[in-house]
Protein backbone atom coordinates (compact mmCIF):
# COMPACT_ATOMS: atom_id res chain seq x y z
CA UNK A 1 0.00 0.00 0.00
CA UNK A 2 2.75 2.40 1.21
CA UNK A 3 4.57 0.93 -1.62
CA UNK A 4 2.58 1.73 -4.58
CA UNK A 5 1.73 5.34 -3.62
CA UNK A 6 5.53 5.73 -3.08
CA UNK A 7 5.76 5.75 -6.87
CA UNK A 8 4.15 8.26 -8.02
CA UNK A 9 5.47 10.33 -5.09
CA UNK A 10 8.91 10.29 -6.28
CA UNK A 11 7.60 11.05 -9.78
CA UNK A 12 5.99 13.73 -8.64
CA UNK A 13 9.10 15.24 -6.56
CA UNK A 14 11.55 14.23 -9.97
CA UNK A 15 10.91 17.24 -11.72
CA UNK A 16 11.56 19.46 -9.09
CA UNK A 17 14.73 17.67 -7.63
CA UNK A 18 16.37 17.72 -11.21
CA UNK A 19 16.22 21.14 -11.33
CA UNK A 20 17.06 21.42 -7.86
CA UNK A 21 19.88 19.59 -7.89
CA UNK A 22 21.21 20.85 -10.90
CA UNK A 23 20.97 24.42 -11.22
CA UNK A 24 21.55 24.98 -7.02
CA UNK A 25 23.08 21.78 -5.20
CA UNK A 26 25.40 21.16 -8.05
CA UNK A 27 26.38 24.93 -8.74
CA UNK A 28 26.52 25.42 -5.18
CA UNK A 29 29.23 22.41 -4.51
CA UNK A 30 31.10 23.32 -7.75
CA UNK A 31 31.13 27.35 -6.63
CA UNK A 32 32.86 25.90 -2.94
CA UNK A 33 35.06 23.62 -5.13
CA UNK A 34 36.15 27.06 -7.33
CA UNK A 35 36.87 29.34 -4.22
CA UNK A 36 39.85 26.69 -3.11
CA UNK A 37 41.18 27.20 -6.59
CA UNK A 38 42.69 29.43 -9.00
CA UNK A 39 40.09 29.18 -12.30
CA UNK A 40 39.99 31.76 -14.48
CA UNK A 41 37.37 30.65 -16.78
CA UNK A 42 39.89 29.39 -19.67
CA UNK A 43 42.68 27.08 -17.80
CA UNK A 44 41.53 24.60 -16.24
CA UNK A 45 41.35 25.30 -12.38
CA UNK A 46 44.63 23.77 -9.92
CA UNK A 47 44.00 23.61 -6.44
CA UNK A 48 45.29 26.18 -4.29
CA UNK A 49 44.12 25.43 -0.30
CA UNK A 50 43.39 28.32 1.39
CA UNK A 51 44.96 31.34 -1.00
CA UNK A 52 41.92 32.99 -2.20
CA UNK A 53 40.41 33.42 1.62
CA UNK A 54 43.98 35.07 2.39
CA UNK A 55 44.47 37.25 0.21
CA UNK A 56 41.17 38.01 0.46
CA UNK A 57 40.67 38.62 3.98
CA UNK A 58 44.48 39.77 4.78
CA UNK A 59 46.00 41.78 1.67
CA UNK A 60 42.53 42.76 -0.16
CA UNK A 61 42.98 46.08 0.10
CA UNK A 62 39.48 46.40 -2.37
CA UNK A 63 37.68 43.48 -0.66
CA UNK A 64 38.72 45.52 2.50
CA UNK A 65 36.78 48.72 1.43
CA UNK A 66 33.62 46.44 0.59
CA UNK A 67 33.79 45.07 4.01
CA UNK A 68 33.55 48.23 5.42
CA UNK A 69 31.14 49.71 3.28
CA UNK A 70 29.08 47.20 3.58
CA UNK A 71 28.99 46.91 7.12
CA UNK A 72 28.58 50.59 7.29
CA UNK A 73 25.71 50.48 4.98
CA UNK A 74 24.18 47.31 6.67
CA UNK A 75 23.96 49.29 10.38
CA UNK A 76 22.45 52.64 9.11
CA UNK A 77 19.91 51.01 6.42
CA UNK A 78 18.90 48.23 8.80
CA UNK A 79 18.64 50.49 12.01
CA UNK A 80 16.24 53.27 10.14
CA UNK A 81 14.68 50.73 7.74
CA UNK A 82 13.10 48.64 10.84
CA UNK A 83 12.78 51.31 13.12
CA UNK A 84 11.01 53.64 10.45
CA UNK A 85 8.81 50.66 9.32
CA UNK A 86 7.56 49.96 13.35
CA UNK A 87 7.00 53.41 13.37
CA UNK A 88 4.52 53.20 10.52
CA UNK A 89 3.04 50.22 11.76
CA UNK A 90 1.77 51.65 14.72
CA UNK A 91 0.45 54.59 12.94
CA UNK A 92 -1.33 52.98 10.09
CA UNK A 93 -2.15 49.80 11.12
CA UNK A 94 -5.90 50.37 11.37
CA UNK A 95 -8.49 49.39 8.72
CA UNK A 96 -9.73 52.57 7.64
CA UNK A 97 -9.72 53.53 4.29
CA UNK A 98 -6.97 56.42 5.18
CA UNK A 99 -4.56 53.50 7.21
CA UNK A 100 -5.05 51.38 3.78
CA UNK A 101 -4.38 54.16 1.64
CA UNK A 102 -1.10 54.71 3.85
CA UNK A 103 -0.09 51.35 4.00
CA UNK A 104 -0.16 51.12 -0.04
CA UNK A 105 1.61 54.19 -0.30
CA UNK A 106 4.60 53.22 1.82
CA UNK A 107 4.42 49.73 -0.08
CA UNK A 108 4.87 50.70 -3.37
CA UNK A 109 8.52 51.08 -3.63
CA UNK A 110 8.79 47.40 -2.61
CA UNK A 111 7.27 46.09 -5.67
CA UNK A 112 8.47 48.27 -8.68
CA UNK A 113 11.36 47.23 -10.28
CA UNK A 114 15.02 48.52 -8.61
CA UNK A 115 16.35 49.63 -11.59
CA UNK A 116 13.23 51.82 -12.81
CA UNK A 117 13.99 53.04 -9.25
CA UNK A 118 17.84 53.51 -9.32
CA UNK A 119 17.08 55.73 -12.13
CA UNK A 120 14.89 58.20 -10.85
CA UNK A 121 17.50 58.25 -7.68
CA UNK A 122 20.10 59.18 -10.13
CA UNK A 123 17.73 61.50 -12.05
CA UNK A 124 16.88 63.26 -8.59
CA UNK A 125 20.83 63.41 -7.04
CA UNK A 126 21.81 64.52 -10.66
CA UNK A 127 24.80 67.06 -10.99
CA UNK A 128 22.88 69.27 -13.15
CA UNK A 129 21.84 73.05 -11.05
CA UNK A 130 18.29 71.55 -12.11
CA UNK A 131 18.42 68.55 -10.34
CA UNK A 132 15.41 67.84 -7.75
CA UNK A 133 18.34 67.43 -4.71
CA UNK A 134 20.13 70.40 -5.82
CA UNK A 135 16.79 72.57 -6.12
CA UNK A 136 15.68 71.34 -2.70
CA UNK A 137 18.95 72.22 -1.01
CA UNK A 138 18.95 75.64 -3.54
CA UNK A 139 16.05 76.76 -1.23
CA UNK A 140 17.70 77.00 2.36
CA UNK A 141 20.90 78.57 0.48
CA UNK A 142 23.28 75.80 0.19
CA UNK A 143 25.06 75.68 -3.40
CA UNK A 144 24.66 73.06 -6.22
CA UNK A 145 26.20 69.42 -4.49
CA UNK A 146 28.32 67.15 -7.27
CA UNK A 147 25.86 64.44 -4.96
CA UNK A 148 26.84 61.35 -6.90
CA UNK A 149 30.39 62.48 -7.33
CA UNK A 150 31.29 62.54 -3.70
CA UNK A 151 32.45 59.70 -1.77
CA UNK A 152 31.58 60.63 1.57
CA UNK A 153 28.10 61.29 0.26
CA UNK A 154 27.75 57.53 -1.52
CA UNK A 155 26.77 55.47 0.91
CA UNK A 156 24.37 57.68 2.53
CA UNK A 157 22.77 58.35 -0.46
CA UNK A 158 22.38 54.20 -0.89
CA UNK A 159 21.30 54.33 3.21
CA UNK A 160 18.65 56.63 1.52
CA UNK A 161 17.41 54.53 -1.04
CA UNK A 162 17.07 51.17 1.40
CA UNK A 163 15.17 53.01 3.77
CA UNK A 164 13.20 54.24 0.77
CA UNK A 165 12.21 51.29 -0.64
CA UNK A 166 12.53 48.73 2.41
CA UNK A 167 10.66 50.31 5.23
CA UNK A 168 7.52 49.21 3.43
CA UNK A 169 8.49 45.35 3.57
CA UNK A 170 8.89 45.59 7.15
CA UNK A 171 5.76 47.71 8.09
CA UNK A 172 3.37 45.29 6.48
CA UNK A 173 5.34 42.34 8.68
CA UNK A 174 4.73 44.77 11.44
CA UNK A 175 1.27 44.96 11.00
CA UNK A 176 0.64 41.48 11.04
CA UNK A 177 2.86 41.21 14.00
CA UNK A 178 0.62 43.72 16.50
CA UNK A 179 -2.37 42.48 14.81
CA UNK A 180 -1.68 39.02 16.55
CA UNK A 181 -1.05 40.82 20.45
CA UNK A 182 -3.62 39.53 22.13
CA UNK A 183 -6.52 42.67 22.91
CA UNK A 184 -6.65 41.74 26.65
CA UNK A 185 -3.25 42.84 27.49
CA UNK A 186 -3.71 46.11 26.44
CA UNK A 187 -7.29 45.70 28.20
CA UNK A 188 -5.69 45.14 31.91
CA UNK A 189 -2.89 47.27 31.24
CA UNK A 190 -5.94 50.53 30.67
CA UNK A 191 -7.62 48.96 33.90
CA UNK A 192 -3.93 49.69 35.80
CA UNK A 193 -3.58 52.78 34.24
CA UNK A 194 -1.20 52.66 31.35
CA UNK A 195 -0.12 55.33 29.39
CA UNK A 196 -0.11 54.57 25.56
CA UNK A 197 3.98 54.95 25.77
CA UNK A 198 3.85 52.43 28.83
CA UNK A 199 1.52 50.35 26.52
CA UNK A 200 3.82 50.30 23.72
CA UNK A 201 7.09 50.21 26.16
CA UNK A 202 6.00 47.16 28.05
CA UNK A 203 3.99 45.20 25.95
CA UNK A 204 4.09 46.31 22.51
CA UNK A 205 7.54 46.12 22.29
CA UNK A 206 8.13 42.64 23.83
CA UNK A 207 5.33 40.94 22.07
CA UNK A 208 6.90 41.74 18.91
CA UNK A 209 10.51 40.43 19.89
CA UNK A 210 10.13 37.36 17.37
CA UNK A 211 8.96 39.57 14.70
CA UNK A 212 11.65 41.94 14.61
CA UNK A 213 14.44 39.16 14.94
CA UNK A 214 12.39 38.20 11.37
CA UNK A 215 12.35 42.00 10.24
CA UNK A 216 15.98 42.54 11.20
CA UNK A 217 17.34 39.49 9.71
CA UNK A 218 15.83 39.64 6.38
CA UNK A 219 16.55 43.21 6.16
CA UNK A 220 20.44 42.50 7.24
CA UNK A 221 20.10 39.49 4.56
CA UNK A 222 18.88 41.54 1.51
CA UNK A 223 21.28 44.88 2.60
CA UNK A 224 24.29 42.35 2.49
CA UNK A 225 23.37 41.96 -1.60
CA UNK A 226 22.57 45.01 -2.43
CA UNK A 227 23.99 45.11 -5.82
CA UNK A 228 21.72 47.31 -8.55
CA UNK A 229 21.73 50.55 -6.73
CA UNK A 230 25.35 50.36 -6.69
CA UNK A 231 25.69 49.43 -10.70
CA UNK A 232 23.05 51.42 -11.87
CA UNK A 233 23.47 54.85 -9.28
CA UNK A 234 27.53 54.50 -8.75
CA UNK A 235 29.28 52.59 -11.79
CA UNK A 236 32.03 54.63 -13.21
CA UNK A 237 33.41 54.02 -16.20
CA UNK A 238 36.21 52.08 -14.97
CA UNK A 239 35.27 50.71 -11.70
CA UNK A 240 31.91 49.22 -10.29
CA UNK A 241 32.26 50.72 -6.82
CA UNK A 242 32.03 54.25 -7.75
CA UNK A 243 34.41 57.28 -7.16
CA UNK A 244 36.98 55.91 -4.83
CA UNK A 245 35.12 52.61 -4.79
CA UNK A 246 32.91 54.34 -2.13
CA UNK A 247 30.10 52.75 -3.24
CA UNK A 248 32.08 49.20 -3.38
CA UNK A 249 30.31 46.09 -1.46
CA UNK A 250 30.61 42.49 -1.29
CA UNK A 251 28.29 41.57 -4.52
CA UNK A 252 29.05 44.65 -6.72
CA UNK A 253 32.79 43.06 -5.94
CA UNK A 254 31.84 39.57 -6.51
CA UNK A 255 30.52 40.99 -10.01
CA UNK A 256 33.25 42.87 -11.36
CA UNK A 257 36.23 39.99 -10.25
CA UNK A 258 33.85 37.15 -11.86
CA UNK A 259 32.61 39.12 -14.76
CA UNK A 260 34.76 41.61 -15.86
CA UNK A 261 37.92 40.37 -14.53
CA UNK A 262 36.86 36.81 -14.58
CA UNK A 263 39.24 35.57 -11.73
CA UNK A 264 36.36 32.61 -10.99
CA UNK A 265 38.47 30.99 -8.21
CA UNK A 266 38.75 34.65 -6.45
CA UNK A 267 35.35 35.52 -7.33
CA UNK A 268 33.89 31.98 -5.51
CA UNK A 269 35.66 32.86 -2.24
CA UNK A 270 34.29 36.21 -2.18
CA UNK A 271 30.48 34.11 -2.69
CA UNK A 272 31.10 32.23 0.26
CA UNK A 273 33.11 34.95 2.50
CA UNK A 274 29.25 36.68 1.78
CA UNK A 275 27.34 33.27 2.92
CA UNK A 276 29.86 33.12 6.36
CA UNK A 277 29.40 37.06 7.28
CA UNK A 278 25.47 36.66 6.49
CA UNK A 279 25.58 33.39 8.30
CA UNK A 280 27.46 34.74 11.31
CA UNK A 281 25.39 38.44 11.77
CA UNK A 282 22.70 36.66 11.60
CA UNK A 283 23.66 34.07 14.31
CA UNK A 284 24.61 36.51 16.38
CA UNK A 285 21.28 38.72 15.52
CA UNK A 286 19.48 35.53 17.19
CA UNK A 287 21.84 34.86 19.91
CA UNK A 288 21.35 38.41 20.98
CA UNK A 289 17.69 38.72 20.67
CA UNK A 290 17.37 35.03 22.54
CA UNK A 291 19.75 36.56 25.29
CA UNK A 292 17.43 40.03 25.58
CA UNK A 293 14.21 37.78 25.88
CA UNK A 294 15.42 35.77 29.16
CA UNK A 295 16.56 38.70 30.45
CA UNK B 1 -10.83 50.13 21.13
CA UNK B 2 -7.56 49.92 20.91
CA UNK B 3 -6.32 53.42 22.04
CA UNK B 4 -3.88 54.87 19.31
CA UNK B 5 -0.41 55.60 20.16
CA UNK B 6 0.04 58.18 18.26
CA UNK B 7 -2.68 61.17 18.84
CA UNK B 8 -4.17 62.69 15.32
CA UNK B 9 -1.90 65.83 15.39
CA UNK B 10 0.87 63.57 15.95
CA UNK B 11 0.26 62.22 12.96
CA UNK B 12 0.53 64.45 10.31
CA UNK B 13 4.62 64.28 10.05
CA UNK B 14 4.11 60.48 9.34
CA UNK B 15 1.29 61.71 6.58
CA UNK B 16 3.72 64.00 5.17
CA UNK B 17 6.52 61.48 4.88
CA UNK B 18 3.91 59.47 3.51
CA UNK B 19 3.62 61.96 0.62
CA UNK B 20 7.48 62.14 0.16
CA UNK B 21 7.64 58.69 -0.53
CA UNK B 22 5.64 59.66 -3.43
CA UNK B 23 8.10 62.16 -4.78
CA UNK B 24 10.55 60.29 -6.34
CA UNK B 25 7.31 58.22 -8.46
CA UNK B 26 5.65 61.90 -9.05
CA UNK B 27 9.47 63.17 -10.09
CA UNK B 28 9.67 60.17 -12.85
CA UNK B 29 5.92 60.58 -13.54
CA UNK B 30 6.98 64.77 -14.97
CA UNK B 31 10.38 64.03 -16.47
CA UNK B 32 8.75 61.59 -18.41
CA UNK B 33 6.22 63.72 -20.12
CA UNK B 34 8.50 66.98 -19.89
CA UNK B 35 10.07 68.41 -23.50
CA UNK B 36 13.80 68.30 -23.88
CA UNK B 37 13.90 72.35 -23.40
CA UNK B 38 11.94 72.31 -19.88
CA UNK B 39 13.71 68.98 -18.90
CA UNK B 40 16.69 70.79 -18.38
CA UNK B 41 15.71 74.18 -17.32
CA UNK B 42 16.69 75.67 -14.02
CA UNK B 43 14.63 76.12 -11.49
CA UNK B 44 12.82 73.23 -12.72
CA UNK B 45 9.26 72.66 -13.55
CA UNK B 46 7.14 70.82 -10.88
CA UNK B 47 4.12 70.37 -13.18
CA UNK B 48 5.12 70.30 -16.74
CA UNK B 49 3.83 73.10 -18.40
CA UNK B 50 4.06 71.87 -21.76
CA UNK B 51 3.43 67.85 -21.54
CA UNK B 52 4.23 66.28 -24.47
CA UNK B 53 4.54 62.30 -25.23
CA UNK B 54 7.97 62.95 -27.10
CA UNK B 55 9.86 60.76 -24.71
CA UNK B 56 7.86 57.92 -25.79
CA UNK B 57 7.56 59.09 -29.51
CA UNK B 58 8.47 62.12 -30.93
CA UNK B 59 7.18 62.84 -34.12
CA UNK B 60 9.54 65.64 -35.35
CA UNK B 61 12.77 63.28 -34.47
CA UNK B 62 14.88 62.49 -37.64
CA UNK B 63 18.20 60.89 -37.42
CA UNK B 64 19.50 64.23 -39.39
CA UNK B 65 17.79 66.65 -37.29
CA UNK B 66 19.73 65.22 -33.78
CA UNK B 67 20.59 68.31 -31.78
CA UNK B 68 20.60 70.56 -29.08
CA UNK B 69 16.65 70.14 -28.44
CA UNK B 70 15.76 66.91 -30.14
CA UNK B 71 16.38 63.01 -28.69
CA UNK B 72 15.12 59.75 -30.24
CA UNK B 73 11.77 58.54 -28.47
CA UNK B 74 11.91 55.36 -26.53
CA UNK B 75 10.03 53.38 -29.36
CA UNK B 76 12.43 55.18 -31.72
CA UNK B 77 15.41 53.80 -30.19
CA UNK B 78 16.98 50.31 -30.50
CA UNK B 79 16.64 50.45 -34.01
CA UNK B 80 18.83 46.98 -34.80
CA UNK B 81 16.06 45.12 -32.34
CA UNK B 82 12.76 43.94 -34.11
CA UNK B 83 10.21 45.60 -32.86
CA UNK B 84 12.45 47.97 -30.31
CA UNK B 85 10.81 48.83 -26.97
CA UNK B 86 8.24 46.68 -27.22
CA UNK B 87 10.33 43.59 -27.41
CA UNK B 88 11.78 44.16 -24.11
CA UNK B 89 8.74 44.29 -22.68
CA UNK B 90 7.63 41.05 -24.78
CA UNK B 91 10.57 39.35 -23.24
CA UNK B 92 10.01 40.23 -19.46
CA UNK B 93 6.41 39.37 -19.79
CA UNK B 94 7.23 35.96 -21.70
CA UNK B 95 10.07 35.27 -19.09
CA UNK B 96 8.19 36.15 -15.75
CA UNK B 97 4.86 34.34 -16.79
CA UNK B 98 6.55 30.82 -17.55
CA UNK B 99 8.76 30.67 -14.56
CA UNK B 100 5.74 31.42 -12.37
CA UNK B 101 3.07 29.08 -13.91
CA UNK B 102 6.22 26.19 -14.46
CA UNK B 103 8.00 26.93 -10.78
CA UNK B 104 3.96 26.97 -9.14
CA UNK B 105 3.59 23.34 -10.83
CA UNK B 106 6.82 22.03 -9.83
CA UNK B 107 7.04 23.31 -6.19
CA UNK B 108 2.88 22.23 -5.78
CA UNK B 109 3.76 18.95 -6.90
CA UNK B 110 6.84 18.25 -4.98
CA UNK B 111 4.97 19.86 -1.84
CA UNK B 112 2.25 17.23 -2.01
CA UNK B 113 4.85 14.41 -1.82
CA UNK B 114 5.98 16.14 0.91
CA UNK B 115 3.33 16.65 2.87
CA UNK B 116 0.89 13.89 2.02
CA UNK B 117 2.32 10.94 0.68
CA UNK B 118 4.49 8.45 3.31
CA UNK B 119 7.53 9.17 1.19
CA UNK B 120 10.70 7.51 3.18
CA UNK B 121 13.29 9.84 3.27
CA UNK B 122 11.01 13.29 2.76
CA UNK B 123 12.17 14.42 5.89
CA UNK B 124 15.81 14.73 4.60
CA UNK B 125 14.93 16.10 0.95
CA UNK B 126 13.18 18.52 3.09
CA UNK B 127 15.90 19.55 5.15
CA UNK B 128 17.66 19.70 2.47
CA UNK B 129 15.64 22.12 0.58
CA UNK B 130 15.14 24.54 3.94
CA UNK B 131 18.69 24.48 4.40
CA UNK B 132 19.69 25.50 0.61
CA UNK B 133 17.05 28.67 1.51
CA UNK B 134 20.31 29.81 3.72
CA UNK B 135 22.55 30.38 1.15
CA UNK B 136 22.87 33.50 -0.47
CA UNK B 137 21.90 32.79 -4.34
CA UNK B 138 24.78 34.95 -5.83
CA UNK B 139 26.55 32.03 -4.27
CA UNK B 140 25.56 29.52 -6.87
CA UNK B 141 26.29 32.43 -9.82
CA UNK B 142 29.31 31.63 -10.80
CA UNK B 143 28.86 27.99 -11.59
CA UNK B 144 24.98 28.63 -13.22
CA UNK B 145 26.95 30.99 -15.66
CA UNK B 146 29.31 27.89 -16.82
CA UNK B 147 26.61 25.65 -16.85
CA UNK B 148 24.41 27.91 -18.97
CA UNK B 149 27.31 28.75 -21.42
CA UNK B 150 28.06 24.74 -21.66
CA UNK B 151 24.36 23.90 -22.10
CA UNK B 152 24.66 26.68 -24.95
CA UNK B 153 21.54 28.50 -23.40
CA UNK B 154 23.68 31.89 -23.00
CA UNK B 155 21.33 34.78 -24.84
CA UNK B 156 18.46 32.55 -24.86
CA UNK B 157 14.87 32.00 -23.21
CA UNK B 158 16.06 28.52 -21.94
CA UNK B 159 19.11 30.38 -19.93
CA UNK B 160 16.42 33.20 -18.48
CA UNK B 161 14.09 30.00 -17.69
CA UNK B 162 15.40 26.62 -16.43
CA UNK B 163 17.69 27.61 -14.12
CA UNK B 164 15.13 29.95 -12.49
CA UNK B 165 12.52 26.86 -12.12
CA UNK B 166 13.38 25.18 -8.56
CA UNK B 167 12.24 28.04 -6.27
CA UNK B 168 13.30 26.70 -2.71
CA UNK B 169 11.20 28.96 -1.14
CA UNK B 170 7.74 28.21 -2.98
CA UNK B 171 7.82 24.43 -1.79
CA UNK B 172 8.95 25.65 1.36
CA UNK B 173 6.09 28.03 2.03
CA UNK B 174 3.53 25.58 0.25
CA UNK B 175 4.46 22.52 2.59
CA UNK B 176 3.56 24.95 5.34
CA UNK B 177 0.16 26.31 3.94
CA UNK B 178 -0.41 22.36 2.46
CA UNK B 179 -0.22 20.80 5.96
CA UNK B 180 -3.37 22.79 7.30
CA UNK B 181 -4.94 21.15 4.56
CA UNK B 182 -6.77 17.70 6.62
CA UNK B 183 -5.24 14.58 5.88
CA UNK B 184 -8.45 12.53 6.05
CA UNK B 185 -10.05 14.77 2.46
CA UNK B 186 -6.86 13.15 1.12
CA UNK B 187 -7.65 9.50 2.61
CA UNK B 188 -11.17 9.58 1.53
CA UNK B 189 -10.53 10.17 -2.04
CA UNK B 190 -7.79 7.35 -1.96
CA UNK B 191 -10.94 5.23 -0.59
CA UNK B 192 -12.86 6.28 -3.67
CA UNK B 193 -10.59 5.38 -5.69
CA UNK B 194 -8.68 8.41 -7.18
CA UNK B 195 -5.02 8.33 -7.95
CA UNK B 196 -2.01 10.56 -6.46
CA UNK B 197 -1.90 12.72 -9.12
CA UNK B 198 -5.43 13.05 -9.91
CA UNK B 199 -5.98 13.85 -5.95
CA UNK B 200 -3.01 16.39 -6.20
CA UNK B 201 -4.75 18.42 -9.05
CA UNK B 202 -8.07 18.16 -8.19
CA UNK B 203 -8.46 17.66 -4.76
CA UNK B 204 -5.59 19.73 -2.71
CA UNK B 205 -5.11 22.33 -5.90
CA UNK B 206 -8.58 23.96 -5.69
CA UNK B 207 -7.62 24.19 -1.85
CA UNK B 208 -4.38 25.83 -2.02
CA UNK B 209 -6.03 29.05 -4.27
CA UNK B 210 -4.97 31.41 -1.47
CA UNK B 211 -1.46 30.54 -1.14
CA UNK B 212 -0.70 30.03 -4.59
CA UNK B 213 -2.04 33.54 -5.45
CA UNK B 214 0.67 34.49 -2.58
CA UNK B 215 3.55 32.67 -4.09
CA UNK B 216 2.39 33.66 -7.92
CA UNK B 217 2.67 37.46 -7.46
CA UNK B 218 5.72 37.05 -5.60
CA UNK B 219 7.78 35.30 -7.94
CA UNK B 220 6.12 37.51 -10.95
CA UNK B 221 7.37 40.21 -9.30
CA UNK B 222 10.77 38.67 -8.72
CA UNK B 223 10.89 37.92 -11.95
CA UNK B 224 10.06 40.81 -13.58
CA UNK B 225 12.79 42.97 -11.94
CA UNK B 226 15.30 40.25 -11.58
CA UNK B 227 18.54 41.79 -12.98
CA UNK B 228 21.80 40.30 -11.71
CA UNK B 229 21.39 37.12 -13.94
CA UNK B 230 19.86 38.63 -16.99
CA UNK B 231 22.81 40.78 -16.86
CA UNK B 232 24.97 37.85 -16.76
CA UNK B 233 23.56 35.62 -19.91
CA UNK B 234 22.52 38.23 -22.16
CA UNK B 235 24.33 39.34 -25.20
CA UNK B 236 22.47 40.99 -28.09
CA UNK B 237 20.06 43.98 -27.51
CA UNK B 238 16.92 41.69 -28.45
CA UNK B 239 17.34 39.05 -25.64
CA UNK B 240 17.24 41.93 -22.79
CA UNK B 241 14.55 41.93 -20.40
CA UNK B 242 13.48 45.43 -19.35
CA UNK B 243 16.04 46.05 -16.56
CA UNK B 244 18.81 45.17 -18.59
CA UNK B 245 17.55 47.15 -21.26
CA UNK B 246 17.23 50.36 -18.90
CA UNK B 247 20.53 49.91 -17.50
CA UNK B 248 21.73 49.80 -21.38
CA UNK B 249 19.82 52.61 -21.99
CA UNK B 250 21.25 54.27 -18.65
CA UNK B 251 25.16 53.26 -20.21
CA UNK B 252 24.87 55.00 -23.19
CA UNK B 253 23.38 58.13 -22.25
CA UNK B 254 24.06 58.79 -18.50
CA UNK B 255 25.65 61.72 -19.02
CA UNK B 256 23.45 63.73 -21.15
CA UNK B 257 20.83 65.39 -19.22
CA UNK B 258 18.43 65.77 -22.29
CA UNK B 259 18.38 62.09 -22.31
CA UNK B 260 16.56 61.50 -18.72
CA UNK B 261 13.19 62.07 -20.17
CA UNK B 262 13.38 58.94 -22.18
CA UNK B 263 14.75 57.35 -19.54
CA UNK B 264 12.21 57.86 -16.94
CA UNK B 265 9.69 56.92 -19.66
CA UNK B 266 11.27 53.52 -19.81
CA UNK B 267 11.80 53.50 -16.32
CA UNK B 268 7.56 54.32 -15.60
CA UNK B 269 6.86 51.35 -18.71
CA UNK B 270 8.90 49.04 -16.41
CA UNK B 271 7.38 49.80 -13.44
CA UNK B 272 3.83 50.37 -14.04
CA UNK B 273 2.71 47.12 -14.63
CA UNK B 274 3.74 45.45 -11.02
CA UNK B 275 2.82 48.64 -9.79
CA UNK B 276 -1.03 47.66 -11.42
CA UNK B 277 -0.16 43.91 -10.67
CA UNK B 278 -0.02 44.96 -7.09
CA UNK B 279 -2.37 47.31 -6.58
CA UNK B 280 -5.17 44.76 -7.98
CA UNK B 281 -4.03 41.66 -5.66
CA UNK B 282 -2.63 43.48 -2.78
CA UNK B 283 -4.42 41.86 -0.36
CA UNK B 284 -3.15 38.36 -1.73
CA UNK B 285 0.17 39.46 -1.58
CA UNK B 286 0.59 41.55 2.09
CA UNK B 287 -1.35 38.22 3.41
CA UNK B 288 1.64 35.86 1.82
CA UNK B 289 4.16 38.16 3.19
CA UNK B 290 2.68 38.39 6.81
CA UNK B 291 2.24 34.30 6.27
CA UNK B 292 5.83 33.98 5.30
CA UNK B 293 7.06 36.87 8.27
CA UNK B 294 5.25 35.24 10.90
CA UNK B 295 5.87 31.61 10.22
CA UNK B 296 9.26 31.63 8.74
Amino acid sequence: MRLRRALPGYLMLLPFAVLFVGFLVWPLLNSLYFAFTDYNGVRPPTLVGFDNFRRLWFEDERFRTALVNSFVYVAGAVTLTTGLALALAVAFRGTSWRDRIMRTLFFLPAVTSTIAVALIWRWIFTVEDFGLANTVVGWVGVEPVQWLATPSLTIPILVVMAVWGGCGYGMVIFVAGLNAIPEEHYESARLDGATAWQQFWYITLPQLKPVTTYVVITSLISAFQVFEAVYIVFRGVSSVGGVQDSGLMLVPYLYDMGFTKFQLGYASAIAWSLFIIIFIVSMIQLRVTRALREL
Amino acid sequence: MRRSLWPALGRIPLYLFGLTMLVPFYWMLTAAFKPVPELTRNPPSFVPDDPTLDAFYDPGYTPEQRGEQVVAGLFQRFADVPGGFGRFMFNSLFVATTITVLSLLLASLAAYALTKIDLPGKRVIFVVIVASMMVPWQVSLIPNYLIVRNLGWLNSYEGYIVPALAKAFVVFFLVQYMRSIPDDLVHAARVDGAGEWRIWWRVVMPLMRPALAAMAIFVVLAEWNNFLWPLIIVQSDSMANLPVALSRLNASNAYNPQHFAVIMAASLLTSLPTVIVFLIFQKHFTRGIALSGIKG
